[in-house]
C-alpha cells in the first residue's frame, strides 16, 4: 500500500473516533463512527488473500448494521422528545436500541460472535488496532449516555465476561484467545460504567495497556496458534520470559498491573451491594485465568524437539522495534503499586 | 406514534429482519442494508419537513452521502469475495470459523 495512501487512511481512522468524541449531537456522532468504519476496511484488507478479505466483509456487515441501528434509535428519539443531543436522553426505548446498536459495535456477549473470526482473519496489528482504537468511540458514547437501564448493562457486562471465559477455553488460536479476552475484559468494564465511569475508562486504559503488550509479544514472536508459542524461546528469550507475566496480568493475579481493574471493580460492586455478581465475576476471571495459564505453560514450560541450529534464531539480529514492547510491558507488569495516583487522576478526569 | 413514525420503523425493521434471517447471499444483506438507509433517510427528511428547520434541512443528504459510500465499500467488498470465494454465497464464508 502507497503510504499516502496509508497516512491518509490512517488519518481519517483518528478523525472519525475524534468526531464522535466531539460530537453533542447523534447525526455528528454517527458520521464520525461511518468515517472510522470506512477507513479500517481498506487496512483490513490490504492484504488480498481469502481470509482477510472474508474478515473485512464480516466486520462491514456488523458494523454497518449497528451504525444504521444506532441512527434508526436517535431519529425515534428525535420524533418521540424532538431532541438530538447525546445526552439527556428521557425515553427509554431509543436508549435501550443504542445500548444494544453500541453493544453490537463493540462485540459485547450476546452480540459477540463476528469479533472472534474477525480478528482471526487479519494480521497482528490491524487486530490490535481493532480491538483497542475501535472500541473507543462506542465505548465513549456509551459512557456519555449513562446513568440509563441498569438491568440491561449488567446482563450484557456478565454475559460477556462468562462468554469471554467459556469461549476462550477451547481455542489454540492466538488471535482467537485475544479476541475472546477482549469480549471478557469488555463485560466488566460494562458492569461499572454505570456505577463509576472513570473507573470504566481506568479499566478501559489498562486493558488497552496489557492487550497492546500481549499482540506486540506475539507479533514479536510470530507466532499465531499454541504449539507455535513452544519455539519463541529460541527467537526471543528475554521477551519470552516477561510473556507469562504479561498473560497473568491479563489474567489479572495480584502482583501485576491487571489486578488494579479488577480489584477496584469488586470493591465498587461491593459498595453498590452486588455480593452475588461480584461472587459471578470473580469466577468467571477464573475460566479467563485457565486460557491464560495454558498460554503460559506452552510459552515457558514446554520444550519442543529441535535441531541443535534451531535453538540459536535469537543470536542474530532482528529488525523489529521492541521500544513500544518494552515500555508497554513495564507498564503492564509494574503499575500496581502506583494504584492510588491513578485512581486519582482517572476520577480528577472523570469530573 | 404518528403514521409516519410507524412507516419509517416499520420499514426499518423489515430492513433488519431480512438482513438477520434472509442469509443466503452477500447482495441480499447489501440491499436490506441500503434498504434500511433509505427508511433513514426518508425519517429525517420528512422530520425537517414537518419542522421546516433549515439548519436541518442538509442531514437527509449527508446522511444519503454516506449511505453511498457505504453501500459502493459494500459493492468493493462483494467483487473482492467473489474473487477469493468464488460466489457470493454466505455458506461460503466459512474459512474463519470457531
Amino acid at each position: 500500500m502507497s503510504p499516502f495512501i496509508l497516512a491518509t487512511l490512517l488519518f481519517a481512522l483518528g478523525l472519525g473516533t475524534m468526531i464522535t468524541f466531539a460530537s453533542s449531537h447523534w447525526l455528528l456522532a454517527w458520521m464520525g463512527l461511518e468515517i472510522n468504519t470506512l477507513a479500517i476496511l481498506p487496512l483490513m484488507a490490504q492484504h488480498h488473500h481469502p481470509r482477510a478479505i472474508e474478515a473485512t466483509t464480516k466486520y462491514f456487515i456488523a458494523q454497518a448494521t449497528a451504525a444504521a441501528m444506532l441512527l434508526f434509535a436517535s431519529a425515534t428519539n428525535a420524533w418521540l422528545t424532538g431532541q438530538w443531543d447525546i445526552q439527556l436522553m428521557t425515553h427509554p426505548l431509543p436508549v435501550t436500541l443504542i445500548t444494544l446498536a453500541l453493544a453490537l459495535k463493540m462485540g459485547l456477549a450476546p452480540m459477540h460472535s463476528w469479533l472472534p473470526e474477525v480478528i482471526q482473519g487479519v494480521d497482528f496489528t490491524t487486530g490490535l488496532v481493532l480491538s483497542t482504537w475501535q472500541k473507543l468511540a462506542p465505548f465513549v458514547l456509551l459512557l456519555q449516555l449513562q446513568p440509563t437501564n441498569s438491568t440491561l448493562l449488567l446482563a450484557l457486562g456478565t454475559a460477556s465476561t462468562l462468554v469471554g471465559g467459556w469461549g476462550g477455553l477451547n481455542q489454540t488460536q492466538l488471535r482467537k484467545i485475544l479476541a475472546y479476552s477482549s469480549i471478557a475484559h469488555l463485560g466488566w468494564m460494562t458492569i461499572v460504567l454505570q456505577f463509576s465511569p472513570s473507573l470504566a475508562l481506568l479499566t478501559l486504559i489498562v486493558y488497552f495497556t496489557m492487550t497492546f503488550s500481549a499482540f506486540l509479544m506475539f507479533k514479536l514472536n510470530n507466532s499465531t496458534n499454541l504449539n507455535s508459542l513452544a519455539i519463541s524461546w529460541t527467537k526471543a528469550p528475554v521477551a519470552t520470559a516477561l510473556a507469562p507475566l504479561v498473560l497473568l496480568s491479563l489474567g489479572g493475579l495480584p502482583p501485576l498491573t491487571g489486578f488494579m481493574s479488577k480489584w477496584l471493580i469488586l470493591q465498587e460492586l461491593t459498595k453498590q451491594d452486588l455480593m452475588p455478581l461480584a461472587t459471578l465475576l470473580a469466577l468467571s476471571a477464573l475460566l479467563s485465568l485457565y486460557f491464560y495459564l495454558r498460554l503460559a505453560y506452552s510459552l515457558t514450560l514446554t520444550v519442543s524437539p529441535n535441531t541443535l541450529i534451531g535453538t540459536t534464531p535469537w543470536r542474530h539480529p532482528t529488525s523489529h522495534l521492541t521500544l513500544l514492547l518494552s515500555t508497554s510491558t513495564v507498564a503492564t507488569v509494574f503499575l500496581l503499586p502506583i494504584t492510588p495516583a491513578i485512581v486519582t487522576l482517572f476520577s480528577l478526569l472523570g469530573t | 406514534m404518528t403514521p409516519v413514525h410507524f412507516t419509517f420503523s416499520s420499514a426499518f425493521m423489515l430492513g433488519l429482519t431480512g438482513l438477520t434471517f434472509h442469509r443466503t447471499h452477500l447482495l441480499s444483506a447489501l440491499l436490506c442494508l441500503e434498504g434500511m438507509m433509505l427508511s433513514l433517510f426518508v425519517a429525517l427528511s420528512l422530520w425537517a419537513l414537518q419542522l421546516s428547520s433549515i439548519s436541518f434541512s442538509a442531514s437527509p443528504l449527508l446522511l444519503l452521502a454516506f449511505s453511498a459510500c457505504e453501500a459502493s465499500a459494500g459493492l468493493a467488498l462483494l467483487v473482492a469475495t467473489a474473487r477469493t470465494h468464488g460466489s457470493d454465497r454466505m455458506q461460503s464464508l466459512n474459512l474463519l470459523q470457531c
